[in-house]
């Protein structure tokens, strides 16, 4: 079970992106931007900030914990 | 390995073993046997006719040397190009099929009724090699951090299975006390030591597959 909620894919689809080229932007697998996006995965700091800046949105917009 | 550089390993290793089998050959014909037959080192003394013989184990020792370098030289490589790239190494699949060696650890059984031998039930150890089966799967896999994460994640759980497996092993074999018999307990030991490693090398592979793969269902682009 996630213990966070994720909106990546909301900010990903405002910024026109497939998830394989925001993979490429930060450095990961598709598999772990669609693992994000389904909020399955806890990211590092460094990847958030990453997934941040490429999609143009705060981390704590795309991350909420609750 | 180049296929020219692993043609020329696999001549030189079968040329070793010509000249082993002819030396081996020359020493029963001409030569009582000697360096063939048990020898007590202790008591050795050389002779003319015994230089085939000494020089085709020696060649033989040199050999299985130049293979280890060139194991380690490939090792080496390997984690270089591993930290350079980030992707996972190229494994073939058909590795997996030493696996099937672990099934000579039965052998141990017979060896030690003939004449008690029982380094053969080491050979159980090979049934980790299934393992590649799931390495090949995974193989040039870019390692991005859940990948990494998921890798130490698995190591974890199979060292830590495999090292609680032995630690029982040693508690109560360690005792010796297994159907009263020393080499009992002693075959037991390896036995049991053996398959965990296997069981180590096997599931740290098939973990990590597992993790990266089968933990979510749907794979399409959303």
């Amino acid at each position: 079970m996630s213990d966070f909620e994720c909106r990546l894919k909301k900010f990903r689809q405002l910024k026109d992106l497939t998830q394989e080229q925001l993979a490429q932007q930060v450095g990961v697998r598709r598999e772990t931007i669609m693992r994000l996006e389904k909020a399955q995965y806890n990211p590092s700091l460094k990847l958030a900030i990453d997934i941040s800046r490429a999609v143009d949105a705060p981390i704590e917009e795309i991350f909420i914990f609750p | 390995m180049k296929t020219n550089k692993t043609k020329r390993t696999f001549f030189l290793g079968l040329i070793c073993i010509l000249l082993v089998a002819a030396s081996s050959w020359y020493a029963v014909t001409y030569n009582d046997s000697r360096l063939v037959a048990p020898t007590d080192l202790s008591e050795y003394s050389f002779r003319m006719q015994d230089l085939p013989m000494l020089l085709s184990s020696t060649l033989l020792l040199a050999y299985f040397l130049y293979l280890v370098v060139l194991l380690i030289r490939a090792v080496i490589a390997g984690k270089r190009r591993e930290a350079f790239t980030h992707t996972t190494r190229q494994v073939d699949p058909r590795f997996g099929l030493f696996g099937f060696f672990g099934f000579f650890g039965f052998l141990g059984f017979w060896t030690y009724s003939i004449d008690r031998t029982i380094f053969p039930f080491g050979f159980f150890i090979f049934f980790g090699f299934f393992g590649f089966f799931y390495e090949a799967k995974l193989s040039n896999t870019f390692m991005d951090e859940r990948y990494r994460e998921n890798r130490m994640k698995a190591h974890f759980t199979a060292n830590r299975l495999s090292l609680a497996i032995i630690f029982l092993a040693t508690l109560f074999l360690g005792q010796g006390r297994l159907m009263h018999n020393l080499e009992y307990t002693l075959i037991a030991y390896i036995i049991i030591v053996s398959l965990a490693l296997a069981l180590e090398m096997f599931l740290s592979e098939f973990l990590l597959y597992r993790y990266d793969h089968d933990e979510f269902s749907d794979e399409s682009e959303e």
